[in-house]
């Protein structure tokens, strides 16, 4: 049984409306699966939501009655009203770029749906922000702040470096849990159960953002179910792009929600610290030949012509779309190649004003917003006959979606197969 | 035939059977690896591709992969393919999503045995998510 305050108990009751009653009974429910036995404050919460291609199963285009049965799990269709108001709600990666659907190959019609829904969650309190990296502009839930995301990657940084509190969950969960600031008291949520347990060192490469891919997406190969890794010695210190690089490999590989990273992350001062005094489960080294497994996953043998190149999964900062820049200053993006390049729109405009975009699309390349190929889905990608991928998790998913070569690689190797219109091995 | 009785805790009330699918590895929530109008294994590198989750009890040891697992589960369900119920070895938030927005029923944290090792791909199972008994069938 689940214990409620004053409060939620008013909200279950129906007090403050069906639309959160609703909700809050989809978490309450939630609670009682997971084992939970109070629920706590949300404060901070990314949701991936618009027309997702999850909802392709409906065949209308009535939102309150999609938005009814897919996340609150009612039959009844219920208007959909506000979120709650002291928790800071916005999107997570949208299913189209804000404003060009033509060059991703999508319809006008369902660039007009998608802006329709998020049009209808915005009036309700959820900002459209369409980032799956949303720290960059902003998004930081502080040390003990509960938060949700529906971004895994975003769940291991919030919970790792930011000391947040969070679960992976999932969509609806997520999204039920925003609109009545509430989410169950499990997991991550309790300090107890942040300890790490399984020790990674590092016997690899892990000077490069590519480096801390390859780690991240290995360590998850290895991790034991529910496992939670803690990296501990032999390697370079990363930056905020590294480990968002290694969280998002880890977090397709793997289930994990939390990485601690011993000197760098807020619970991990010591390797004793991460380990909550307890001895490990397990302690593994990721060698030369790990990584070397995990490349041969990740990317296709040989070289071989290709025509499509995207680069930016998580969302990229500023600074690496100015490298980007920097590198392609001068050169061109080779004739019926496309180069997408993925960032936030907020991103995207700093780097409109910086001369950046300007420079990309002189190449040839495009600088797009809020989206990737893996969440558009296959009408962006159906037609490439051989495809280049920046990020672990974009170059793993991408394959349950294509029959077509995958390489995988650095983001200057991307951009040199634009270039040349070929992948060289 | 052989019958085989496990335990876990209720997670999920109600009763269901069906043809076991035994996931070792998971299942990835990233889009695609879940068909969301065929409700099909669609992750490369699984042992599952290919398999359809409709009326299965699906046998899982823990999540993996994106958040969007559980909605990629529920799409599939909208468009008639669920499993009839899940086993899972220990509850993690990504399961627990998918359970709750599922609703069927559904038995976890068993203590005692470990079904990834008793249940095989193709046994009958029984479960009932109010007493978390799970009966297993071997012909």
């Amino acid at each position: 049984m689940v214990k409620l305050t004053e409060y939620e108990q008013r909200m279950l009751n129906g007090e403050m409306g069906e639309f959160k009653q609703k909700a809050l009974q989809f978490i309450v429910k939630y609670a009682e699966v997971l084992g939970a036995e109070e629920l706590c404050r949300v404060s901070r919460a990314t949701l991936f939501i618009g027309a997702q291609h999850y909802l392709d199963c409906f065949n209308n285009d009535d939102y309150d009655e999609i938005f009814s049965k897919f996340y609150l799990n009612s039959d009844k269709k219920i208007k959909i009203a506000e979120f709650d108001k002291e928790c800071i709600c916005q999107t997570c990666a949208a299913a189209c770029d804000i404003k060009d659907h033509e060059s991703v190959h999508l319809s006008k019609e369902f660039f007009e749906k998608n802006k329709r829904f998020l049009d209808i969650t915005k009036e309700a309190g959820v900002s459209i922000v369409n980032s799956c990296t949303p720290y960059y502009v902003g998004w930081i839930p502080l040390m003990g702040e509960h938060f949700v995301t529906t971004e895994s990657s975003n769940v291991v940084m919030s919970n790792s470096v930011f000391g947040a509190r969070g679960n992976a969950g999932g969509i609806e969960a997520s999204v039920c849990a925003a609109i009545c600031g509430r989410t169950p008291l499990w997991g991550l949520h309790i300090k107890e159960n942040r300890y790490g347990d399984v020790v990674f060192n590092i016997k690899c490469p892990s000077k490069t953002v590519y480096d801390w891919d390859i780690i991240g997406y290995t360590m998850g190969r290895m991790l034991p179910p529910h496992g939670k890794p803690i990296i501990n010695e032999g390697f370079e210190r990363p930056d905020i792009h590294k480990l968002r690089q290694c969280f998002s490999s880890l977090a397709t590989t793997s289930g994990a929600e939390i990485c601690h990273v011993v000197g760098i992350t807020p619970e991990a001062r010591t390797l004793e610290e991460a380990l909550g005094g307890k001895e490990p489960l397990e302690v593994i080294e990721i060698t030369q030949k790990d990584y070397d497994e995990s490349v041969a996953m990740l990317c296709d043998e040989g070289s071989g012509d290709i025509d499509l190149v995207s680069v930016g999964c998580p969302h990229l900062s500023l600074e690496e779309i100015k490298d980007i820049a920097m590198y392609l200053k001068g050169k061109k993006v080779k004739e019926n190649v496309e180069l997408w390049i993925w960032t936030d729109y907020a991103i995207q405009a700093m780097a409109d004003v910086n001369g950046y975009t300007d420079i990309i699309e002189k190449s040839g390349g495009k600088l797009l917003n809020s989206s990737c190929p893996v969440v558009m889905r296959e009408e962006s990608h159906r037609h490439s006959k051989a495809m280049v991928m920046n990020g672990a998790k974009q170059a793993h998913s991408i394959r349950s979606q294509t029959k077509a070569p995958v390489y995988f690689g650095d983001i200057y190797k991307c951009l040199d197969a634009a270039i040349k219109g070929r992948w060289e091995a | 035939m052989e019958k085989i009785i496990i335990k876990g805790r209720p997670a999920m009330g109600g009763i269901a059977e069906g043809e076991a699918v035994v996931c070792y590895d998971s299942i990835a929530g990233n889009s695609g690896a879940i068909g969301d109008t065929d409700g099909v294994i669609h992750e490369k590198g699984s042992a599952n591709r290919g398999i359809s989750l409709k009326n299965t009890i699906l046998v899982i040891p823990y999540g993996k992969g994106s958040t969007g697992f559980s909605a990629h589960m529920k799409s599939a369900k909208f468009s008639g393919i669920c499993p009839a119920g899940w086993v899972i070895k220990r509850m993690d938030s990504r399961l627990g999503a998918a359970v709750t927005s599922l609703g069927v029923p559904a038995v976890a944290d068993f203590e005692e045995d470990d079904p990834m090792e008793v249940i095989k791909t193709g046994d009958w199972v029984k479960i009932d998510g109010n007493t978390g008994v799970v009966e297993i069938t071997r012909n």
